[in-house]
């Protein structure tokens, strides 16, 4: 019997009248932790379209009522909040400047409140997507590490870790590789500026979905980045698109064996010596399947969680796709 | 200057080659890269030692010189160059783990080869098949530094070039695909080769499948970079389609404007090899010569994009011609590196005036120039201006500047458009 956390993103599962009946499904499904979709109350898509709406206009104090129910929900079910997304992006390329300036001033220390209120250890925060205009990594990172840096005074007072994460870009229509996929500078970055901070206020996030539509070696970069890694994305694709779905079901050969390289994921958390949660990111899932359905659909994401735990703890690999 | 390579798949047969030798060299081409997979295929690898297996060891590896025999002939009659051999290879999702010394011999084999072609470089996969992880660095670095002696005995380079693995039908990032990795293994195999015997082979269209950041890698790999596979595909299947072909709702799936600039940035002077394979291989054999000639055309575009810069360094004073879009572009981009002495137009109620605090002169300025002085033309007419320059007599040195791939830093900043797709 493992003894991780299995946790799932609270987006298509909460709602926010009545946040109880959420939990309360997610706890019933097999979940013990939930990845809180901040993200979700001010979206990405308002973001690229350069538009923002009030919800972090509202004092500290006002999302920390508006939360309230959810929190006091989580705790009714058992259900621990074991990791928070910031809304994303964090810098809108081409954006009026004083956008940018409200992600980064308002929505970030807002973020990290929020998170700590809901005493959550971990927020994962995007980095910017600038190389293809600064001309280089190296440059869009130093932008990514100005506006990390303007986040440790918080992350060290209220305990939390700020997780960067791997993400992708693209080219015409094309995906390709975007900030933090080089698990060698990822891994040198956090420990330069953990040690600049005098603590572990920086830490990784390895989300499989976006690692498998670059064809990341798995293996190599969970173990590259080995405890550096303190939360997950879990979730699969075609390969084409970030489609946030349920491990296991893309096949491409006639064998129709998996696509995603679910062996190297396991044996590289294995071993790191991963103890987190393994957290799904799959709510598209729930949107696709009929409400009605949804109570299923999360227990069997939670029994994958279940599985992977297993294969997570075993001294050695059985899973072979 | 760098050198233009066909990949003649579907165009050469190896028993009869003089057709296809005269058409490659007909479109303009004057060398090829040959991929020994034609005489010793995957599947033959595959299917080695055992039953309905036609290689054997009588034929094997010697064999191979005896297989293009004809076609040296051939290339030697029509002074057509093999300029770079492609060392046979497994299937990337072999069953076959016992094949490793096997590929080493085949390796030296081609080396000879290389040497009766009058050929210096030869590309040689990694070997990966049972290879558990964590061990490819030992493995290769043996496999490689097992080719040395010969390599060096017929002054053949070795180079190295990326892996898929094949996941279930997904091809995804193997060996000598993290860049830094590989320009590691890379020096560290000259290093112990005790001379630059080591290089590597970009293929872009490998990059375009894994996702990878083509001008980050360009430029990390830098001068180990000897030969780049010019092809396109769609992001998805290996295939190997004449570049610019590729299209998704408008957009172009393959990162040109990265290996462009990357290539541009580090001066590359190596080959560039045109693959369009898939395209020679359904087309009819009567369109191919059209084929054939766009590609050369679209190589050559390549050489003078990536070439802009070299160009450029290579003279110490130059002039632009032209006081437009394109020479302003030229100022924001490489004024401060490299600037001109002036530039001139013909339109003259511009001269006297400035352009990015550049001089506008009459075109008649250029004859006080001094004869290593460079011309560069900043308008796409150039053929009509360097035809007006050769009827005013100007014997100075012309050469043509293009803004159709610039680095985006000196046009947007930080607040430029980007256009990305959503996580």
């Amino acid at each position: 019997m493992h003894k991780m956390a299995v946790g799932v993103q609270s987006k298509n599962i909460i709602n926010d009248e009545y946040p109880v009946e959420g939990f309360e499904m997610m706890r019933r499904a097999g979940f013990t932790c939930c990845d809180f979709s901040l993200n979700d109350y001010l979206t990405n898509t308002e973001l690229y379209k350069y538009c923002k709406n009030g919800f972090f206009d509202q004092p500290v104090h006002e999302l920390k009522a508006f939360f309230e129910p959810h929190r006091e929900a989580a705790e009714a079910a058992g259900i621990r909040i074991s990791q928070m997304h910031m809304p994303y992006p964090c810098y809108v390329p081409g954006a009026p400047a004083k956008l940018n300036e409200y992600l980064a001033k308002v929505v970030a220390p807002k973020s990290m409140e929020i998170c700590a209120y809901f005493d959550c250890p971990y927020i994962v925060v995007h980095g910017f997507k600038l190389a293809g205009v600064l001309g280089s990594e190296q440059a869009e990172w130093e932008s990514t590490e100005a506006f990390l840096k303007t986040l440790v005074p918080m992350a060290e007072e209220l305990h939390i870790t700020v997780c960067m994460e791997n993400l992708y870009t693209s080219c015409g229509s094309h995906i390709v590789e975007g900030p933090c996929c080089d698990a060698v500078k990822a891994a040198a970055r956090i420990d330069r500026m953990n040690a600049e901070a005098g603590s572990e206020v920086f830490g990784f996030c390895f989300d499989t979905g976006h690692a498998n539509l670059i064809g990341l070696d798995f293996e190599s970069f969970i173990t590259t980045l080995g405890s550096r890694i303190k939360v997950l994305h879990i979730h699969d694709n075609d390969g084409i698109e970030d489609l946030h779905q349920i491990p296991f079901t893309f096949a491409k050969g006639r064998e129709n064996k998996a696509s995603t390289d679910w062996g190297g994921f396991i044996a590289g958390l294995r071993k790191s010596g991963y103890d987190q949660a393994l957290s799904f990111e799959t709510a598209p899932v729930l949107s696709a399947f009929p409400d009605r359905m949804k109570h299923d659909v999360l227990r069997f994401i939670a029994q994958i969680g279940s599985f992977l735990a297993e294969e997570i703890c075993l001294d050695k690999c059985v899973y072979t796709a | 200057m760098m050198n233009i390579v066909c990949v003649p798949t579907g165009l050469i047969d190896l028993e009869h080659p003089q057709k296809g030798i005269e058409t490659i060299s007909e479109s303009g081409f004057d060398s090829i890269l040959f991929d020994m997979a034609a005489c010793c295929p995957p599947d033959e690898l595959e299917k080695m030692g055992k039953p309905g297996g036609r290689i054997d060891d009588s034929r094997y590896p010697a064999g191979l010189a005896e297989s293009i025999a004809p076609l040296l002939k051939q290339c030697l009659e029509r002074k057509m160059h093999i300029s770079i051999v492609r060392a046979p290879r497994l299937f990337r999702n072999t069953k076959r783990c016992d094949l490793t010394d096997v590929l080493s011999d085949l390796a030296k084999e081609c080396i000879k080869i290389c040497a009766r072609a009058g050929c210096r470089q030869l590309i040689v996969s990694p070997v990966f098949a049972g290879v558990p992880h964590g061990t490819e660095w030992d493995v290769n670095r043996k496999y490689y530094l097992g080719l040395v002696n010969i390599a060096r005995e017929n002054d053949v380079t070795i180079l190295l070039e990326s892996q898929f693995r094949d996941m279930n039908g997904h091809l995804i990032r193997g060996i000598c695909m993290d860049v830094n990795e590989t320009a590691a293994w890379i020096d560290r195999l000259n290093r112990d080769a005790g001379e630059e015997r080591f290089g590597f082979c970009m293929d872009i269209g490998v990059c375009t499948i894994c996702g990878q950041g083509v001008q980050e890698l360009t430029m990390t790999l830098n001068s180990r970079i000897k030969a780049v596979i010019l092809r396109d595909c769609d992001g998805q299947h290996d295939t190997s389609m004449l570049p610019f072909t590729c299209i998704n709702y408008g957009h172009l799936q393959t990162d040109w404007t990265g290996l462009i600039l990357g290539l541009r940035e580090n001066c590359y002077d190596g080959s560039l090899i045109i693959d369009f394979g898939s395209n020679t291989m359904t087309y009819s054999h009567l369109l191919r010569p059209q084929m054939l000639r766009m590609a050369k055309m679209t190589a050559d575009y390549f050489r003078w994009q990536i070439a802009i810069k070299a160009v450029i360094k290579k003279y110490d004073k130059r002039v632009l011609f032209g006081a437009g879009n394109m020479c302003r572009n030229y100022m924001k981009c490489y004024g401060r590196e490299f600037p001109p002495l002036f530039t001139c137009d013909n339109d003259e109620n511009r001269w006297g005036g400035q352009i990015e605090g550049l001089e506008i002169r009459p075109p008649e300025a250029l004859r006080e120039l001094e004869q290593d002085c460079v011309i560069f033309i900043c308008n796409i007419y150039y053929g009509e201006i360097e035809k007006q320059l050769r009827q005013m007599k100007i014997r100075n040195p012309v050469a043509y500047f293009s803004d159709e791939y610039m680095p985006p830093r000196y046009f947007n900043g930080i607040e430029g458009k980007s256009v990305t797709k959503n996580d």
